[in-house]
């Protein structure tokens, strides 16, 4: 799951650019090796969240209204039916999935007590808990998991994330009221992973079979909350769902939520938010403006929090490695060593976001550092590959030239808030340094989308796929991910390498952690050699709550809040 | 019957208006670019199978030609049917009638608040001192170039963020309507004054009206009651720009006060090719456009009958 928030206008910004226009940067740029605001530790080399997380600390105070605003409306609730960001934390609010997914990758219980996988990888038996209702009191059993898994795939459902993640599953069956048997066509060791990410929840059989089409706007699900009310781009409220008792057991937390209502605002304006926090008129804040940080952090009322998403960190740049000059891993090479990715990190995270070298969220389940540094930023290094690679001339300004044919290529990318357009140019600059001349063209969404999957572009710039397993990697750079006919890919600069291939193929086919492991370790290893794109920053989700917020667990899978174990201290005013 | 006449007319126009209005933006949405299928189910976030991209395809007649899907989409617009939205899986009636009520809502408050503030600053100032009239003229021209995001973003730093008067975003209540409504209103209000003072003056030089001073009328009495329905018709002929500004400077304010409506539909519906929303929405307002001229006509004749002549 990339960045889904589009802003086509910011006029707030554009207003504080005219107001505040000539104020400087408040500090030069510095790199941030660890996260503010967290208290990570280094186990193996490898940055950890802490475990208290994760995991409920103490029981909370009960009752009170959390007020939470959020950047943008996902326009519907239908879980399966979308791919959009906000359904990280939201789904997890009305819904609960069969596994949860446990921060360190450790799949545990949530509405399947516990599961089975054959020897050959191709069925899973899942037995179910037989106390879970849903919120219209449908039951939930064996023919629920096998009526969820349909409409995931249903293509009347429309789902755009859901079915790709279950793309191997065959077929379900019935084998009592509490026990469900998974058959896959493959192998598929990343399944009970996506089935804990929250688009692949469990909707209400009844609301499945008989109104389908509600699920939009007023979705059923047995999770900790219910919708009461929905007003489209304004907000939702929510209430807790009397007698929930079957959180993950993995997070520590008994019974129903603490909380007795939830108001959702959505509130477009990053500046808003922040005011209406720091003004008392909101409790939290998603997608708190990293420019707002350090105010928020000097601010004794709140407390700002930073969480890298799993899966694949953000890219600047993603190569169609079809065209000259990237088809030659040499100028991919330089391309990645020239670019300052601290500078980008500071540029776009205001200090707050990490740089990143390799090809996989620290918190990914399999990551390895093993190719943290190979594409360290090294100028000097990046001009000798580009020599070797024989564009070793100069035009009149500056830029190499090999055979009378200049090193230049064009950027595409689209008004997006994960990559703006000042790093775009900070990119542009950087690359420039080194004699490669790089045009920037900036195109509407859907114009991007068209190119990207039909392979019409030399680079592309930003995005990031965000899910909670090393099997990324394969969504990304396997060829299989290629765009075709019969397949939206996300191997869209139709990457290509058979080690890489093997590794990320016989991963999926694995049920050997051990070796699954090893093999995600060689696989990170080959993208630093083989650089199909160049990473720029861990993709980080900032929070901001008051001080009288407690309980803020983060889920597993996603690194969201957790809204079942958040408590208020006092009632407000 | 020459009334009756007039309307009937008017409104034939009035439907050869939307049928222009419904064709350039179905031919303007096909142009744009992008594979429509694609935006439904795709985003950047997205791995739809080809076979959802073809049911997609298939179910909204993305394959077929495009003058089949033009004539069928005209088709069912005959017959009232304005289709689903592509993106929020609701009827197009159904995604404006929940955004509808608080766009009017900020339109309208916005529209009395400027010509209220116009008349109270024409009548007020017109032909008095020379320093008086230069400063507020002066203002409304500054007012009327500023663009409406910086008048809102001014007053939300002075009322919301400082004073903490009024709420910064959200639709609920009077005092979430009353920031972007003069976000909206006063740089209208400012040409509305300006062109308002410009025809009280001309119409102050007017020998009736030295007649009505000479019979011994107050000067309140003479701009109310003789000036004042003479200059409004250049102000009324003004209304289909109003109109304009309302909604374009919707589509902003409500984006910046986090406010529901159709300025914001209207926007997401454009970034996701969502057709027959954006199509649901311009027909919306050129029927509304429509109407306000009708109405600016009949208003004008009623003002002053010597335009029924014309």
């Amino acid at each position: 799951m990339p960045a889904a928030q589009r802003h086509m206008l910011t006029p707030m910004l554009l207003a504080s650019a005219l107001l505040f226009g000539g104020c400087s940067p408040p500090a030069p740029p510095h790199t941030a090796s660890s996260l503010k605001g967290e208290a990570v530790t280094a186990v193996n080399g490898i940055m950890r969240y802490p475990a208290s997380d994760f995991v409920e600390q103490r029981e909370g105070l009960r009752g009170g209204t959390l007020r939470v605003s959020a950047a943008t409306d996902s326009g519907s609730f239908d879980i399966h039916g979308l791919s959009h960001g906000n359904m990280q934390w939201l789904g997890r609010i009305l819904f609960d999935c069969l596994v949860y997914q446990a921060e360190d990758g450790t799949l545990t219980p949530w509405l399947a007590k516990a599961w089975d996988i054959s020897a050959d990888g191709l069925t899973y038996t899942f037995h179910l808990r037989d106390d879970v209702t849903f919120s219209d009191g449908a039951r939930f059993d064996a023919e629920t998991v096998r009526l969820n898994l349909e409409h995931m795939r249903d293509p009347a459902t429309k789902s755009p994330l859901a079915a790709a993640y279950i793309a191997p599953y065959l077929k379900g069956r019935v084998i009592d009221d509490f026990t469900f048997e998974a058959t896959l066509r493959e192998p598929y060791a990343p399944f009970l992973d996506v089935l804990s990410q929250a688009w692949l929840g469990m909707i209400s059989p009844k609301q499945i079979l008989e109104a389908p089409r509600s699920i939009a706007t007023r979705p059923i699900g047995s999770g900790p909350f219910v919708l009461d009310s929905y007003v489209r781009d304004q907000g939702a409220m929510f209430s807790r769902r009397a007698g929930y008792d079957w959180s993950p057991p993995a997070i520590k937390h008994q019974g129903e939520a603490y909380l007795d209502r939830l108001e959702l605002s959505y509130v477009p304006e990053a500046m808003i938010r922040y005011t209406a926090l720091e003004a008392g008129d909101s409790d939290m804040a998603l997608d708190a403006p990293p420019q707002n940080a350090a105010a928020i952090r000097a601010n004794p009322q709140l407390t700002l929090r930073s969480r890298i998403r799993k899966g694949n960190p953000a890219r600047s740049i993603t190569f169609n490695v079809e065209r000259v000059p990237f088809d030659d891993v040499r100028v991919r090479q330089a391309m990645a060593k020239a670019i300052d990715r601290d500078g980008l990190a500071w540029i776009s995270g205001f200090g707050e976001f990490l740089a990143k070298g390799d090809y996989l969220a620290v918190n990914t389940p399999g990551y390895d550092p093993v190719a943290q540094d190979a594409l360290a930023f090294d100028p000097a290094t990046a001009n000798r590959l580009l020599d070797a690679a024989g564009w070793t001339e100069r035009a009149a300004d500056g830029v190499r030239m090999r055979n009378g044919q200049r090193l230049q290529a064009t950027l595409l990318t689209y008004d997006n808030p994960a990559f703006p357009a000042n790093v775009a140019v900070a990119v542009q600059a950087d690359l420039r340094k080194i004699g490669f001349a790089m045009a920037i063209e900036v195109l509407p969404l859907t114009r991007v989308m068209q190119l990207r999957y039909a392979g019409e572009f030399d680079a592309i710039g930003g995005g990031y796929w965000h899910t909670n397993t090393a099997d990324g990697l394969y969504i990304l750079y396997h060829s299989n991910a290629i765009p075709s006919a019969r397949l939206i890919g996300q191997n869209v600069g139709h990457f290509r390498d058979a080690q890489l291939d093997q590794y990320l193929g016989e991963a999926r086919r694995s049920t050997d952690p051990q070796r699954r492991r090893e093999l995600y370790r060689l696989a990170q290893q080959r993208l630093g050699e083989t650089v199909p794109a160049v990473p720029s920053v861990e993709s980080q989700m900032l929070l901001a709550y008051r001080k009288a917020v407690g309980g803020v667990l983060f889920d597993g899978s996603h690194n969201v809040p957790l809204f079942t174990s958040v408590w208020l201290a006092k009632e407000q005013p | 019957m020459k009334l009756v006449a007039t309307v009937l007319r008017r409104l034939r126009d009035g439907v050869i208006v939307l049928w222009a209005a419904a064709s350039l933006t179905f031919l303007g949405m096909q142009h744009s670019g992008g594979d429509t299928a694609l935006a439904i189910v795709g985003g950047p976030d997205a791995m739809p199978s080809a076979e959802l991209l073809a049911q997609v395809r298939a179910e909204y007649g993305l394959d077929q030609p495009l003058w089949r899907q033009y004539l069928s989409y005209l088709g069912r617009l005959a017959q009232g049917d304005l289709g689903e939205s592509y993106r929020l899986r609701i009827s197009v009636v159904q995604a404006i009638g929940e955004q509808l009520g608080a766009t009017l809502a900020l339109a309208s408050t916005a529209a009395l608040l400027a010509v209220a503030l116009a008349l109270a600053s024409a009548l007020l100032t017109a032909n008095r001192g020379r320093r008086l009239r230069a400063l507020v003229s002066g203002g409304e021209l500054v007012l009327s170039a500023v663009p409406n995001f910086v008048i809102g973003t001014v007053l939300l730093l002075a009322f919301s963020f400082y004073f903490h008067l009024l709420p910064p975003s959200g639709s609920a209540g009077w005092q979430s309507l009353l920031l972007p409504s003069l976000a909206l209103g006063l740089p209208i209000a400012a040409l509305l004054a300006q062109v308002l003072r410009q025809s009280l003056e001309q119409v102050l030089e007017q020998p009736f009206i030295t007649q009505a001073r000479a019979r011994g009328m107050s000067d309140t009495g003479v701009r109310l009651r003789h000036a004042l329905r003479h200059a409004l018709v250049p102000l009324v002929t003004l209304a289909g720009y109003v109109f304009a500004s309302l909604l374009g400077g919707a589509v902003v304010l409500e984006l910046l006060f986090g406010r529901q409506g159709i300025g914001r539909l209207m926007l997401d519906a454009t970034a996701n090719k969502d057709v027959p929303l954006v199509l649901g929405v311009t027909l919306l307002a050129a029927a509304i456009y429509v109407l306000v001229n009708l109405l600016v006509d009949l208003l004008t004749q009623a003002i002053d009958p010597r335009t029924a002549h014309h």
